[in-house]
């Protein structure tokens, strides 16, 4: 890991009751990243954002963000997105980004016109003398990503900052980060759509059940896997490409499959095979996508699992 | 600081702006006045309105009824009224004086001859005068000790009326009686002649004070002035807190600033919006008091008797200590409630603290100085209205005075000290109580 980390995670622990949402987790972010923390719902990832900021305290280790054992000392040159609004639902929507940068230690005079600038890029400049709560869900989520950025932060933390948003404004947010990223601001983001990370992220760090189990390159995490994976777009009934002969593993969707090779198998038998039952329009051998790799390591088990298990 | 600010800042521009702020900020003098006078002014008008048949059975009490009206002042029961009516006499006098009364002398059975009159009462005819009330004087009424006034009316509840009639007629009887003994009339209404009782409240600065009984108007009013703006804004803070774990806002917060800033900004917020409250409210009263007092003193009535504007300042101490003292504990009862339902459990026992003074004013106002009243004006959670409510009707010694605002500062550093703590560590367990260890390495840090 980079000698260059703006944040260190170190065994950190938090317990809730019974329940170890935390359990001795470590990882690092470097400086001018955007580091991607995924996991399935309830990993942990949100908890472990929380203590980072200073909300939760945790039980056990050490989290140093910024040259700074506390956030408190810092907390002004970190950008937060809470996972869910973290807004008065009656404010209005240019006093409350005022506000929001007020407490971050700005003075409003000076943030209003970065202010503007914000609302406008986001297509919100009509709606700044609106109430907070007149606006859509996506219209919320962008309001909150200006609040945690107006104050123009070092590190910047979002907790599932694409919720809610529309495919436009996805692209709109992804271009913003990564102009961030341009600037030298290290960006830490939690996500559990695994398209939208791969696109995104520099970094990952994939925790479950509270523990990181994969961390790393993105690029490097995935050529870790090797190159054995085949990735093939048709038309037809694929219905028969996880029985073909060398194939260890398969996932078949309506027009698309992602076939794990056994040791040793012939990708060309493959294909051929293929090509007898069903027209092929893409052909791929390359590292498995971040969701299959995703799904080995942390959801084999639950998607093994037959209906009636799953029930009970 | 400057985040400190932030917060106050927003706390007290969003609530000013409210238009339930505004609204209650304009009405609330008047639903006062209302509440106060309006009773008083319906009293008025119902004996204005009245008219009673009078059956003197004696045939000889003419004169008390005839053409003029019974020499009665108007008593209104209460005793708030009846010192606004004793100001209002002035102008009111005219109208108020019109009972009107009708005089029927009938020697002999007052009873029979009363007959039509009740029988017109029972049926209330539409076709002819409206009769409120029939008074039968029985013949003996010179002679017999133990003979009864007889007053017959659709409303028994009517005690006023019936009050002034019976002073009316006894008034007449006992001259009556004396000019039987060879005192005239005019020597007989001199040896009548009741005085009215006025009160001075003497203080040690020598000043004297007139109008003990306006004192207990002027006791109540600044009492529910301390004490309304408390509860409403108080829960304002409590519903505010919970608002903001719900929406969770909190977490922003938390993660920009220290508690006890957040919790110095809100509750300093409030205490801003409670002042400007209470501050238009005595600007209103003070107009109407300078358009009213204006008048009163062209009517030869000094305002300034009544009401020590020394006491002003006071007001403003007390209020901020009340204020302060319980928009602490409002402010934990949002940071361990979960919801607005949870918050609202907290509110019935926190009020009923609160309005400990308020129901006991009678005695405190009655009794300024009783061992009830001193106790209770130096028990922090009662100080504010206790206390104010001697300085108004009394003057405490300066020793309880400045040991009840010290005791009550020191006491709102404590509440704040440990608001600021549970504040901390309440609004974020969301549903899961914090463990004890969890507790102590929070008041720790926070």
């Amino acid at each position: 890991m980079s000698a260059d980390a703006v944040l260190w995670v170190r065994e950190v622990t938090k317990t809730f009751g019974q329940v170890r949402a935390v359990d001795r987790l470590s990882f690092a972010v470097a400086r001018g990243t955007i580091t991607g923390l995924l996991g399935r719902n309830g990993a942990g990832k949100t908890t472990t954002l929380r203590m980072i900021n200073g909300i939760f305290l945790p039980d056990a280790g050490v989290i140093e963000l910024l040259g700074a054992a506390d956030a408190a000392a810092v907390r002004d040159r970190i950008g937060y997105l809470p996972e869910e609004r973290g807004l008065y639902r009656k404010m209005r929507v240019l006093d409350q980004l005022l506000f929001l940068a007020e407490i971050k230690g700005q003075r409003p005079a000076i943030v209003r016109a970065r202010a503007e600038a914000w609302l406008k890029r986001f297509d919100l400049w009509d709606k700044r003398a609106g109430k907070l709560e007149e606006l859509s869900k996506g219209n919320q989520q962008k309001v909150q990503l200006i609040g945690a950025l107006l104050h123009d932060p070092d590190l910047v933390i979002l907790d599932e900052p694409m919720s809610g948003l529309d495919p436009i404004n996805v692209v709109l947010v992804r271009t913003i980060l990564k102009e961030l990223k341009a600037e030298g601001r290290t960006i830490l983001l939690s996500t559990h759509m695994m398209g939208e990370a791969e696109k995104l992220v520099d970094e990952i760090v994939l925790i479950h059940e509270g523990r990181a189990v994969l961390a790393g390159e993105l690029e490097q995490v995935r050529a870790s896997f090797g190159s054995n994976t085949v990735h093939l777009v048709f038309e037809g009934d694929g219905a028969f490409l996880a029985g073909l002969p060398g194939v260890a593993a398969a996932r078949v969707d309506t027009n698309a499959a992602e076939l794990r090779l056994a040791p040793g198998a012939d990708a060309q038998a493959v294909l051929t095979a293929a090509v007898a039952k069903v027209r092929i329009s893409r052909f791929e051998i390359a590292a498995p996508s971040l969701e299959e790799i995703f799904i080995d390591r942390v959801g084999a088990g639950a998607l093994e699992r037959r209906p009636a298990e799953v029930a009970v | 600081m400057s985040k400190l600010l932030a917060v106050l800042k927003r706390e007290y521009v969003e609530v000013v702006r409210k238009k339930s702020f505004i609204i209650m900020t304009l009405i609330f003098p008047f639903l006062m006045a209302a509440l106060m006078f309006v009773p008083t002014l319906l009293m008025m008008k119902g004996i204005e309105s009245k008219r009673v048949v009078v059956v003197d059975g004696t045939g000889k009490l003419q004169d008390a009824f005839g053409t003029h009206a019974p020499d009665v002042p108007l008593r209104p029961a209460s005793k708030v009224g009846r010192e606004f009516a004793k100001q209002a006499e002035g102008a009111q006098a005219a109208k108020v004086a019109e009972l009107t009364t009708e005089y029927v002398a009938a020697s002999g059975d007052a009873k029979s001859a009363a007959q039509p009159y009740l029988d017109r009462l029972r049926e209330n005819d539409d076709t002819r005068a409206r009769l409120d009330g029939v008074l039968v004087i029985p013949s003996d009424a010179f002679t017999d000790a133990s003979a009864k006034l007889v007053y017959y009316s659709r409303a028994a509840s009517d005690l006023m009326t019936q009050e002034r009639l019976a002073t009316t007629v006894n008034h007449a009887l006992a001259r009556g009686r004396l000019a039987g003994r060879g005192i005239d009339a005019a020597d007989a209404d001199r040896l009548l002649k009741r005085l009215d009782l006025e009160s001075v409240q003497l203080s040690k600065s020598g000043k004297e004070k007139k109008g003990g009984e306006l004192s207990f108007l002027v006791g109540f009013i600044f009492a529910a002035l301390l004490l309304f703006p408390t509860m409403i804004h108080g829960q304002e803070v409590m519903r505010g807190i919970v608002q903001e774990k719900t929406e969770r806002v909190i977490e922003i917060l938390i993660s920009s600033m220290p508690s006890f800033d957040l919790l110095s900004g809100k509750v300093a917020g409030l205490a801003l919006v409670g002042l400007t409250q209470v501050g238009a409210w005595l600007a209103m009263g003070g107009a109407m008091a300078v358009y009213s007092g204006g008048a009163a003193m062209v009517a030869g009535i000094n305002v300034f008797q009544y009401v020590d504007l020394r006491v002003i300042p006071w007001f403003f101490v007390f209020f901020l200590l009340g204020y302060l003292t319980f928009v602490c504990i409002y402010a934990v009862g949002g940071a361990i409630s979960n919801s607005d339902k949870e918050a609202q459990q907290f509110m019935g026992p926190i009020m009923m603290v609160a309005m400990v003074p308020w129901m006991l004013a009678f005695p405190i106002l009655q009794n300024p100085e009783s061992t009830l009243a001193t106790v209770l004006s130096l028990i922090p959670v009662f100080t504010p209205i206790t206390m104010f409510m001697r300085i108004i009707v009394s003057e405490p010694p300066m020793w309880q005075v400045g040991l009840s605002i010290a005791l009550s500062v020191a006491t709102i550093y404590v509440f704040f000290w440990m608001t600021a703590k549970i504040f901390r560590i309440g609004i974020l367990s969301y549903g899961k109580r914090p463990s004890p260890a969890e507790l102590w390495r929070w008041l720790k840090v926070a």
